[in-house]
């Protein structure tokens, strides 16, 4: 009886085994038959693309999808929303376990990973040089994605930056919009003090942590952390040298509210707590969040740096799209890429009027979407200004070790804002960043 | 002899076959995979064997001294901590006298049912400049400027540790309460009949009752604190500077963050292997029984 039960037991477990594989396999078939059948079906019609923020850069897809249907009757797009970090994982993953299945046609990439996936996954990403006049577009942002001579996607959304303020606080400090044109950092700690003085208001935010005033004031003087052959870029650079410098005085100052994470960093201007926020023009929707301070918000350029060929304008953010050199539907994909957020002036009406997202196509700056004034920033027309900076951005080479950079630059801060020897603390900083990249 | 090959050896087997086979295709392949990564290097899908370069390179790393020194301190300073208020909680818990036993267990063990990233995140909040703690602080005079908690690299450390201890000592504290309750209570009655105190009772008997349960506790906090992740990610992110980066999370910058090396990524994972395999050893002689 216990032979005829361990027996049983033994066939019943096996066969679960067998079958648990049998099945498998049997159903990954099928999927792939049925893959096969609907890209057939469709005459290699459906897109599929990857994107991280349904009501930014995914509506921008659907956007482009309208557009390109209704010359390319048939045409289908799906949109993969997934978080940021994620997507960028799941990128990683695949492209370095060689796994091809299960990538998308189009991918959307931040500008500072552009240079360390196609350098770290050759031949992976579609070359888009003869395909898009890339001469419509803001210098900088195609020197953001060219490598080797080769364009590596369609730029998308931009991050120039300005000085967002409090209109009203700057009076009651003293100060009128004219004041706040072009300026040097020196004065806008200056007028920072007053303000503190006056009105009780912080003038800024500060987070050690967080690397997005230093980037900010790096490329507008036209450098960066890495040189464009990926070299560490601290020792004998003037551009950073004055911004450490620059950093270190606003934190000195007393003017700047400290803050730990994004969250405080928002609430703080939406709390009416600062009066300047510099950042991108993405930052427009997270400052018209506070609807009790319609009219109060005004923008002016950045102030700039004390170094020669220094300018008042820089970037913060921005992505591009790219298209997988091995997906099924690379030809579609590049096509539709191509022929709607590549060249269509329309999209980008419809992206600023839509989602506010404010894109680098030089010919649709003319149009009316980008000259609307705006009540919320005292009848500025905002997106105007923003574009008339955008053409002033230095174009630099983000390199491929940007991270390991900054990471290495946030290791020496504290010591620098505790009053350090900022050569020696460069020269440290330069041989920690060689040390990580070998 | 056919003993070797009789019903219930074979029925052994019949079980023990299949769980075997999914722990050597799901376990042990990738670890093999994984050393065998570790000792090649290069950028994304680009690599090539390096040898010993990539442990060479280890020794001379400073952002992984770095990493390996904050994590040592957190496993120092809390975990010791954190076992000892376990098993203090623990006595207290056990006491047959004490009243509402069951809503203190439940409450001491909640925090152990929250998830990792929203408790971090609520510490987050807690510390925060504008967080409640600064706010309570000022409320009752204590401090006039708010203290910018997680900007300084002491302060920052402190708080992981408080996370941590937090989130962990009750279910450290459940394993000493259910060793406790296998204590014969005539071994304690025995005890205080021969005049020994309460005191003299918790070292002198439960102590040493619970030592294999302790030397357990210990083996798997340290264990789970040279893996610990999430809460530093999510509260500090490893800042400011690098000053409360575990190693955890610079294997996942190494794979994710910077520009992806998994092959030095892999030997940092094995260098947490070789740590822990030495310091549960380690933990073994001094604590455990002695054959």
């Amino acid at each position: 009886m216990k032979k005829l039960l361990s027996v049983l037991l033994l066939v019943s477990m096996t066969a679960s085994l067998l079958a648990a594989c049998g099945s498998s396999k049997s159903s990954e078939s099928t999927e792939k038959g049925a893959a096969n059948e609907s890209a057939g079906s469709t005459a290699t019609k459906k897109v599929v693309a990857w994107a991280w923020d349904p009501s930014f850069n995914g509506a921008a897809l659907k956007i482009a999808e309208e557009l390109y249907a209704k010359e390319n009757p048939g045409f289908e797009l799906e949109v993969v929303d997934m978080a940021k970090t994620d997507l960028e994982q799941k990128l990683n993953t695949n492209l370095a376990a060689g796994v091809k299945e299960g990538l998308p046609d189009i991918i959307l990439v931040n500008d500072p990973n552009i240079q360390k996936y196609v350098t770290a996954y050759p031949n992976t990403f579609a070359d888009f040089t003869d395909k898009v006049d890339f001469k419509q577009f803001s210098q900088y942002k195609v020197d953001a994605l060219t490598i080797d001579g080769k364009v590596y996607g369609v730029p998308f959304d931009i991050g120039v930056t300005g000085m967002f303020y409090r209109s009203d606080y700057l009076e009651e400090a003293g100060y009128k919009a004219e004041d706040l044109e072009n300026i040097t950092w020196d004065q806008y700690i200056e007028i920072g003090k007053v303000v503190k003085e006056k009105t009780g208001k912080y003038m800024a935010t500060i987070n050690p942590n967080d690397e997005a005033l230093t980037s900010i004031l790096l490329q507008s003087g036209g450098s960066w952390y890495i040189t464009p052959d990926n070299k560490g870029n601290f020792v004998d650079n003037p551009v950073m040298t004055d911004t450490l410098r620059v950093y270190k005085g606003i934190s000195d100052s007393g003017i700047a509210k400290p803050v730990t994470g994004w969250s405080e960093f928002v609430g703080s201007f939406n709390a009416g707590d600062v009066a300047t926020v510099v950042s991108g023009v993405w930052q427009i929707a997270s400052i018209m969040d506070a609807k009790d301070q319609s009219g109060k918000w005004k923008v002016a350029p950045i102030p700039r740096l004390n170094v020669e060929g220094a300018v008042n304008a820089s970037n913060e953010g921005g992505s591009s799209w790219f298209v997988l050199d091995g997906s099924a539907n690379k030809d579609l994909a590049i096509d539709f890429l191509a022929k709607t957020i590549g060249s269509s002036s329309e999209f980008y009406e419809r992206f600023l009027n839509e989602n506010g997202g404010v894109g680098s196509f030089i010919p649709s700056f003319s149009s009316e979407a980008y000259s609307q004034t705006s009540e919320f920033f005292g009848g500025q027309a905002i997106y105007s200004d923003f574009t008339k900076w955008s053409t002033e951005v230095p174009g630099i080479t983000l390199g491929m070790y940007t991270q390991e950079a900054k990471d290495a630059l946030k290791n020496e801060l504290p010591n620098i804002l505790n009053g350090a020897d900022l050569t020696q603390s460069l020269a440290n900083i330069q041989k920690l960043f060689e040390q990580q990249v070998q | 002899m056919s003993s070797k090959w009789n019903k219930s050896n074979l029925m052994g087997w019949q079980f023990v076959i299949l769980p075997s086979a999914l722990i050597l295709l799901f376990s042990f392949y990738p670890m093999i995979q994984s050393l065998l990564l570790s000792f090649q290097s290069g950028k994304g899908n680009v690599y090539n064997y390096v040898g010993l370069g990539n442990y060479g390179r280890l020794f001379s790393d400073p952002m992984f001294r770095q990493a390996v020194l904050n994590t040592l301190l957190y496993l120092i300073v809390q975990v010791p901590i954190m076992l000892m208020l376990g098993l203090v909680i623990a006595y207290f818990l056990n006491m047959p006298s004490l009243k509402f036993k069951g809503f203190y267990r439940t409450a001491i063990f909640l925090p152990c049912v929250t998830s990792l990233v929203s408790y971090a995140v609520l510490f987050k909040s807690i510390f925060a400049v504008d967080g409640i703690l600064n706010r309570m602080l000022m409320s009752i005079h204590l401090i006039h400027e708010p203290v910018a908690w997680l900007m300084d690299p002491v302060w920052a450390r402190v708080v992981i540790i408080a996370a941590i201890t937090w989130r962990w000592t009750g279910y450290n504290m459940i394993f000493y309460l259910s060793a406790m309750q296998n204590i014969d209570p005539s071994v304690y009655e025995a005890a205080s009949i021969d005049g020994a105190s309460k005191t003299r009772q918790f070292f002198s008997i439960t102590v040493p009752m619970l030592k294999p349960i302790i030397l357990f506790t210990a083996i798997i906090s340290t264990n789970g604190t040279l893996q610990l992740f999430d809460e530093v990610v999510n509260i500090t992110n490893g800042g400011p500077g690098n000053s409360t980066m575990t190693i955890s999370q610079y294997i996942y910058n190494l794979s994710f963050v910077y520009t992806p090396n998994f092959g030095y990524a892999a030997t940092v994972s094995y260098a947490i292997v070789i740590m822990v395999a030495v310091l549960a050893f380690l933990q073994l002689k001094v604590g455990g029984e002695k054959k």
